[in-house]
């Protein structure tokens, strides 16, 4: 029983990690900007993060801190997100190589001021991997009151978010004017949307929304190594986001499958079944991307995509 | 004195000169910005800490040291070219190969059976690591070309699917594996896989990473120019990149020409993988994340203007701060600050393309403006 409840509250964990992030990469694509970068903004989001659970004394109530945890989080990842925005929409850089460059860039600043962080006379060089058991507990309560069955409450607020979102994207006159610059900028253009401002706007709800999946994801251990970045957890969030097809509820189950296949890495060895197999434990690690590729060639034929992802929109040039 | 103004001012109008300046203005401002870090970090010590990454081998005082890390830059600089010239292949074709990574790691496999559990000759381990990743490299192009799959996407998936068969596979193997150090054994400089030196080795202070690999590299190089420069083959290729539609119009198969594109950057990420580890230096260590040479090839392509003769100077200079910046540890700083200036400058290269269209709208304009004054003249 406890086993089937903590592959429950992993496996609930993993949704919502995947679910917020493509939701912020939903944003930033729907309105025309390709949302590689999601990677980099869940590592930076975690990581300012992690600064604050570092630095914040422990007679600050437990309440407080953790507003102010998540606070750091969802702020510094929009704000890193911010660095997309400027190359990319108003210097009209290739997305996928300035993309590239912040995933790198997001965990070698994380490592460096980490290590920074964790220097002391016996370890002058520091560590990459950062432990924070308290806030782990914070974030952290007992299933029911079950002993051994953890639940991180920081999902709440996510699945709260999924029918908000789907409510903005489809009811609002927002969502539309999100989608109408994704598909044709300069339509939305001619009918008076400003197309570059609502472009920012997408691109910064991605990098606050990374920001709360790279918080949920360290969170669900008790320490972290920043070496990893988000585990590669923002290109999966991405490859969820191409097929649910950017659209909401086709994302939330999209997480879902593919939080199925991830928990089985993690708990294949207590399922008699697969421990007997006697696969390898790498052949589980790879599973998911695995079974990702597949539905990808599935659903890839009909380009769902929002028309004009990854196109720069010129006034000048379209007139 | 006029010859000489002129011939400046054609220079400075040439694509290639403005790639170069550009790239060098962004090399610079990465740098600068790489310093405020290392300030921030530890102000005592920046200053030596700066001077070791940008002096790599020369802040040492013995000349034999020098020769030796200087010709270690050198040999590391090598795979980086391939890896470059991988990303630039596809890139030229339209396609972006974030996959690199993991291209590398199917080549090591293949490396280090054939190398450690076979010792074949060197040549042959490494056409048959680049076949292997040539494959590898070719589902994302079948993917792309039959079921649209977009290729970032198909290569970042790879790129982990590549490491955890890696590591499973090397991981799992006695014959290859030193388990106490987590690593695959290396090749040694005495058996049938290692690169011959050819006497290379004598010039740097007898350091036997350098050798056969880095002529190599450059003959590469070399190939891959004229590919672009003067093939039909080069030509398609590049001219789906530029405009799929209209290249499919002109007859030229378009699923073809994104399977060659592929295979080519396979087959040269690859060569990265046997440069890297068949001059006896190191092997494939357990790792968590994708190789990094995936991504530092994407840096060094762009930065080295998308020409396969500017990744030569790209790579060699991310070699460069990167060696440099693995000396300063004892400093207190990581080597990750080399990979904070790296990607800096990356991040600032995208600006490049808008400081071209800038230029290329005030040349414009004033040609234009001059045109306009001459027929006013006329009349």
């Amino acid at each position: 029983m406890i086993v089937l409840l903590s592959t429950l509250s992993f496996l609930l964990a993993f949704v919502a990690v995947l679910t917020i992030t493509a939701f912020g990469g939903m944003f930033s694509e729907k309105s025309g900007t390709i949302a590689l970068s999601l990677e980099g903004c869940m590592t930076f989001g975690a990581f300012s993060a992690s600064v604050v659970m570092f630095l914040l004394p422990s007679s600050i109530p437990s309440g407080i801190s953790a507003l102010l945890v998540i606070l750091t989080a969802i702020i510094g990842a929009g704000l890193y997100s911010l660095l997309l925005a400027v190359a990319c929409i108003t210097f009209k850089a290739n997305q996928t190589l300035v993309g590239t460059a912040l995933n790198i860039l997001s965990t070698a600043v994380s490592v460096v001021l980490i290590k920074q962080m964790t220097r002391t006379e016996a370890l002058p060089v520091g560590n990459s991997r950062l432990n924070f058991t308290r806030f782990y507990e914070i974030f952290n309560v007992d299933l029911f009151g079950i002993q051994g069955v953890k639940f991180n409450w920081l999902l709440l607020i996510v699945f709260a978010l999924v029918p908000i979102v789907y409510l903005v994207i489809y009811k609002t006159r927002y969502g539309w004017r999100l989608s109408s610059c994704g598909e044709n900028p300069s339509c939305a253009d001619s009918l008076g949307i400003p197309v570059n401002k609502t472009r920012y706007i997408g691109v910064l709800l991605s990098g606050l929304f990374a920001g709360l999946g790279g918080l949920l994801l360290i969170t669900m251990n008790a320490e972290w190594d920043f070496a990893n970045g988000a585990n590669g957890f923002g290109y999966l969030a991405l490859a969820v986001l191409i097929f649910g097809q950017w659209k909401p509820l086709y994302v939330f189950l999209g997480a879902f499958v593919f939080s199925l296949f991830k928990t089985l890495s993690v708990i294949y060895p207590s399922i008699d079944f697969l421990a007997n197999l006697g696969l390898s434990s790498y052949f589980y690690l790879a599973l998911p991307y695995i079974v990702c590729l597949i539905v990808l060639v599935f659903t890839s034929k009909k380009n769902a995509g929002p028309k004009a992802a990854g196109q720069p929109y010129d006034k000048e040039s379209s007139r | 004195m006029t010859k000489i103004k002129t011939f400046f001012s054609t220079l400075l109008k040439k694509e290639g000169t403005k790639t170069v300046i550009t790239s060098l203005w962004c090399a610079l401002l990465g740098l600068i910005l790489g310093f405020l870090l290392l300030l921030f970090i530890n102000a005592k010590e920046a200053a030596y800490g700066m001077t070791s990454v940008l002096g790599n081998y020369l802040i040492f005082s013995n000349p034999q040291d020098r020769l030796n890390y200087f010709g270690q830059t050198l040999a590391k600089t090598a795979p980086l070219i391939a890896m470059s010239l991988s990303i630039l292949v596809c890139y030229k074709a339209g396609l972006f190969n974030i996959g690199g990574s993991g291209q590398y790691s199917i080549a090591v496999i293949v490396i280090t059976f054939l190398g450690i559990g076979a010792n074949m000759p060197w040549y042959l381990t490494m056409i048959v690591a680049m076949i292997a990743s040539m494959l590898w490299a070719m589902i994302t192009g079948a993917l792309k070309a039959f079921f649209n799959v977009n290729e970032v996407i198909s290569g970042i998936m790879l790129n982990w699917i590549a490491l955890y068969i890696t590591n499973g596979i090397l991981s799992t193997n006695s014959i290859v594996w030193d388990s106490p150090h987590s690593e695959a054994f290396t090749i040694s400089t005495t058996s049938n896989s290692y690169i011959p030196s050819i006497g290379l080795d004598k010039l740097f202070a007898n350091n036997s990473i350098v050798g056969l690999g880095m002529i190599l590299i450059l003959v590469v190089v070399v190939i891959i120019f004229i590919l672009f420069k003067k093939t039909t083959l080069g030509y398609e290729l590049k001219t789906t990149g530029l405009n799929s539609d209209a290249a499919s119009y002109a007859g030229m198969n378009k699923v073809k020409n994104v399977l060659i594109a592929t295979a080519i950057s396979g087959a040269l990420a690859g060569l990265a993988a046997s440069l890297n580890l068949q001059n006896g230096f190191t092997s494939w260590r357990l790792s968590s994340t994708p190789v990094d040479i995936g991504f530092q090839g994407i840096s060094s392509a762009f930065l080295g203007g998308l020409h396969p003769i500017g990744v030569i100077f790209s790579s060699y200079f991310i070699v460069h701060i990167s060696e440099g910046g693995s000396m300063i540890t004892d400093l207190g700083f990581s080597p990750e600050v080399a990979s904070i200036m790296t990607s800096l400058i990356i991040y600032l290269s995208g600006f490049v393309f808008f400081i071209k269209e800038l230029l290329r709208r005030h040349e414009i304009k004033l040609e234009f403006a001059k045109a306009t004054r001459g027929k006013e003249g006329q009349a």
